[in-house]
């Protein structure tokens, strides 16, 4: 299990605020940090997939997990 | 006999029509046989290419609506400020609705025969925009940045007011706006919006 430098709690959120809390949750970390992001928006798969395609940032890891989507991204 | 289309060909015709008809008669006045005989298909093709009315209705609404993606250009472009975020989702909502007044058109449908199915496609399409609002403005009311007041109600007023714009400059085409392109007025709207909640950037 990947350690996750911070983790962002974005359940109940839609669409656009786990992309906004996101950023700013990963422009509190360094290069190479990894954000740990939880929702429960379905939509949030595709949005965070194609905010780290725009802003060149890595997805590790999308998963669901209890009905709660979880994911890990590197700081590019 | 109608000509052999490809399948790509096909289901953009039957897309074509169905949003002539919807925004026309709305969404319990066309039946699948009448797109059908437009088209001079059977009933058959269409269910091809669509699995019901509903999911037909919905695929009309969603090729002439923004897609998702554009609202992360969005955020990903703004400052991050509720403001610049508030009025970038605004912009590419209205780009897209203004290009084709049809989706007004079945808004407006929509509205007047009380459908719950199809009021929820519409809804889900504030939502960004009413979800944004309350949640910021609800932070903003901690940080001291915006007055205390009613969150969903400011949210309310705000689809209200960048609806009713929609509304008079692409099917009522007001002549009192006529010298005002949308953006521009949907601008004047944003600024009042932010004055009536009390909005103050930060720094």
């Amino acid at each position: 299990m990947l350690n996750a430098d911070l983790e962002l709690d974005a359940r109940g959120l839609n669409c656009p605020l786990p992309i906004l809390r996101t950023r700013k949750s990963i422009n509190a970390l360094k290069t190479g940090q990894v954000l740990k992001v939880i929702a429960t928006d379905p939509g949030s798969v595709k949005d965070l997939e194609a905010f780290c395609k725009q802003t060149g940032h890595e997805m590790l890891a999308s998963d669901l997990e209890n009905g709660e989507y979880h994911f890990n991204i590197r700081k590019g | 006999m109608a000509k052999r289309l490809k399948a790509s060909e096909r289901r953009a015709a039957i897309l074509a029509v169905a949003k002539v008809l919807f925004s026309d008669k709305g969404y319990h006045g066309v039946s699948v046989d009448e797109i059908a005989r437009r088209l001079a298909v059977s009933p058959a093709i269409l269910y091809r290419h669509f699995s019901s009315k509903e999911a037909l209705y919905e695929e009309v609404l969603n090729t002439i609506a923004c897609k998702r993606e554009s609202y992360v250009d969005a955020v990903v472009s703004s400052d991050g400020s509720f403001d610049d975020v508030l009025k970038k989702i605004t912009h590419i909502y209205i780009r897209s609705v203004s290009k084709d007044p049809d989706y007004l058109r079945m808004e407006l449908q929509s509205a007047l025969e009380g459908s719950d199915a199809t009021r929820q496609f519409f809804d889900n399409r504030w939502k960004p925009f009413t979800d944004f609002i309350e949640f910021s403005l609800g932070e903003l009311i901690a940080q001291k940045q915006v007055e205390v007041l009613n969150t969903s109600v400011a949210a309310l007023a705000y689809q209200g007011m960048i609806r009713e714009a929609l509304y008079a400059k692409c099917i009522y085409h007001s002549p009192r706006y006529r010298d005002m392109a949308l953006p521009e007025l949907c601008d004047h709207l944003i600024s009042l919006f932010l004055k009536a909640v009390g909005y103050e950037e930060l720094g």
